[in-house]
């Protein structure tokens, strides 16, 4: 056998490696520069500035707001997405006649781009035109159009629901994996023993795809706290700012309010926001699997 | 009534609300692409004809065929790139034991929290330094360093499926790991790689805020941004035209994926427990 240079492992993740690091590392460390940077609106460094950038993120009220809009948004997909998707995919993974057709009908939202989806959403919840109010009416559910993306109260939750359906697919994927993972003599063995579908979903179902949850929850928590789409594309963080989440409020500090400084504290905020709860969560999760 | 079809009526009316919701949009999407021009204010179910017609005014009136072009340039190119330097790299972490291969999973992981909107303002510094600002090579770049780690965990789930046995058959034939490399392992790993290069094209074919941030000219504009640019901070919104462009820009690629989503329970799965 010849070794060759080509076919030792560091050779061939180094290109990988250098693109990802040219394409994540360099504006990492730019943000890192800029953060503590006091710019002018065009970006030119006028001198150091200190924390004074991340001090005036932390003080902006608009922040705080979106802070906890984020939080809501994550929370409420992330486990809004999973109460769905677990009694989904296991609908979908047991037997029965055109399963495969349901199967590509759950995992169409995931084959769209996540704007057009929010732009024909924004379509069909037109207060006067849309059809989601005369389907509605025509139920005899509601009897005057809903202004849905017009109004605080409704938009919010109505991007939330979107959400959490373009995330079952995946999801749902995740667990169809976890659940063809469990061997059938499993569950032939709790039937004879006289297990109940409760106790066998309990007992055997939930514990064995906890590893599938645990990615899921983490996986679906980097995805939906940086989405962004959605609410660009259907409100652009309005009506007056109420739908704002840190990623929307990020692009309106650096490409609309031109403070780059400001935008780029924030970036590294929330990188470290992402990093702690990953960190946080995976030692969770390896504290109870060792348990 | 026999078991199965027991479990088909109960399976299919569990699944129904859902479906309902995930199929509405779609409905609202053709059906408005359909309605004549004088009928799309009104919001009724049934257009009074199938005006086709919208689908050559739309071409015509957004510039369909060069945002249509660009997407398909960046993706294509996208998918290639991130496919050249995925493919060793899984093969490295799938066939050889090395001191850095939990660092570089690590590497890949952190990789993937750096959203591109964490990013966007040192990426857009980047783009600009490189002096390719409005240029669509420049998300070919972005897209494709961005798809790295998508790639190399699906291509490496795939990889460790493939049966060592052959190579190591080559090498006492006495041919050398290279050769081994592009004559036995890479025919066997091409429909893996082929699988791998669609999903990375979707992904480039469907971003969004990186296109928007780096395309400012309408000439550069790719698919999603072409399509934004017709809705937002507009009086009038020409929605006949903009179902029937966003018709034409998801459908193809929906019946693609549908027909690959299975690959992904089996790649991204496998990937997620090794």
């Amino acid at each position: 056998m010849t070794r060759s240079v080509f076919t030792s492992p560091y050779v061939l993740i180094l290109p990988g490696f250098l693109l990802t690091a040219f394409i994540i590392v360099w504006p990492l460390v730019q943000l890192g520069i800029l953060s503590t940077s006091d710019l002018n609106r065009f970006g030119v460094i006028r001198g150091p500035a200190g924390w004074e950038n991340f001090a005036e993120v932390f003080a902006d009220p608009d922040f705080i707001a979106s802070a906890w809009r984020t939080l809501i948004w994550t929370a409420a997909i992330v486990v809004g997405s999973l109460a769905i998707s677990i009694p989904v995919a296991i609908i979908l993974s047991e037997d029965f006649y055109g399963r495969g057709l349901a199967r590509v009908i759950i995992m169409l939202p995931w084959s769209v781009s996540l704007t057009m989806t929010a732009i024909v959403w924004r379509w069909a919840l037109n207060g006067e035109s849309g059809m989601l109010n005369s389907a509605l009416t025509g139920l005899g559910l509601i009897d005057q159009n809903i202004q849905w993306l017009a109004q605080a109260g409704t938009a919010f939750p109505v991007q939330v629901a979107i959400g959490i359906l373009v995330t079952i697919p995946f999801t749902t994927t995740i667990f169809l994996g976890g659940l063809s993972s469990i061997p059938d003599d499993l569950y032939e063995a709790a039937r004879l023993e006289g297990a109940g579908r409760l106790q066998i979903f309990r007992e055997i179902t939930l514990p064995l795809i906890r590893p599938f949850i645990n990615i899921a929850i983490v996986m679906n928590t980097i995805y939906v706290f940086n989405s962004f789409p959605i609410i660009w594309a259907m409100t652009q963080g309005g009506p007056a700012n109420s739908t704002d989440i840190l990623v929307t409020y990020l692009y309106k500090l650096g490409f609309r309010f031109g403070k780059l400084g400001e935008a780029a504290a924030l970036s590294l905020i929330m990188f470290a926001m992402l990093l702690v709860f990953t960190i946080v969560y995976v030692r969770l999760a390896m504290r109870r699997e060792s348990r | 009534m026999s078991a199965k079809w027991k479990r088909t009526l109960v399976a299919w009316a569990l699944l129904a609300p859902l479906m309902l919701v995930i199929l509405f949009p779609f409905a609202v999407m053709i059906i408005t692409a359909l309605k004549p021009q004088e009928e799309v204010l009104s919001p009724t179910w049934w257009p009074s004809r199938l005006a086709w017609e919208n689908f050559v005014d739309m071409w015509a009136a957004t510039e369909f065929g060069s945002a249509l072009w660009n997407s398909i340039y960046v993706s294509v190119l996208a998918a290639v790139a991130a496919l050249v330097v995925s493919v060793p790299a899984a093969y490295a972490m799938s066939r050889y034991t090395f001191a850095a291969k939990g660092v570089f999973r690590q590497f890949l992981l952190v990789s993937q929290m750096l959203s591109p909107i964490v990013l966007v303002i040192g990426l857009f510094r980047l783009v600009a330094s490189l002096g390719l600002l409005n240029d669509v090579n420049a998300l070919v770049l972005v897209y494709g360093a961005f798809n790295i780690a998508f790639t190399v965990w699906m291509l490496q789930s795939y990889f460790a499926t493939i049966p060592r046995e052959l190579e190591e058959a080559a090498w006492m034939e006495g041919a050398g790991r290279f050769r081994t490399l592009i004559v036995v392992f890479l025919p066997l790993a091409l429909p893996a790689i082929a699988v791998t290069a669609i999903f990375a094209f979707i992904n480039a074919w469907n971003e969004f805020v990186i296109a928007l941030t780096l395309l400012r000219g309408q000439e550069s504009h790719t698919l999603p941004i072409r399509i934004f640019s017709l809705v937002a901070g507009r009086y009038t919104v020409e929605w006949h035209h903009v179902m029937a462009a966003t018709f034409v820009a998801t459908v193809p690629v929906a019946i693609v994926f549908a027909w690959l989503q299975r690959f992904l329970v089996r790649g991204l799965s496998i990937g997620a427990v090794k």
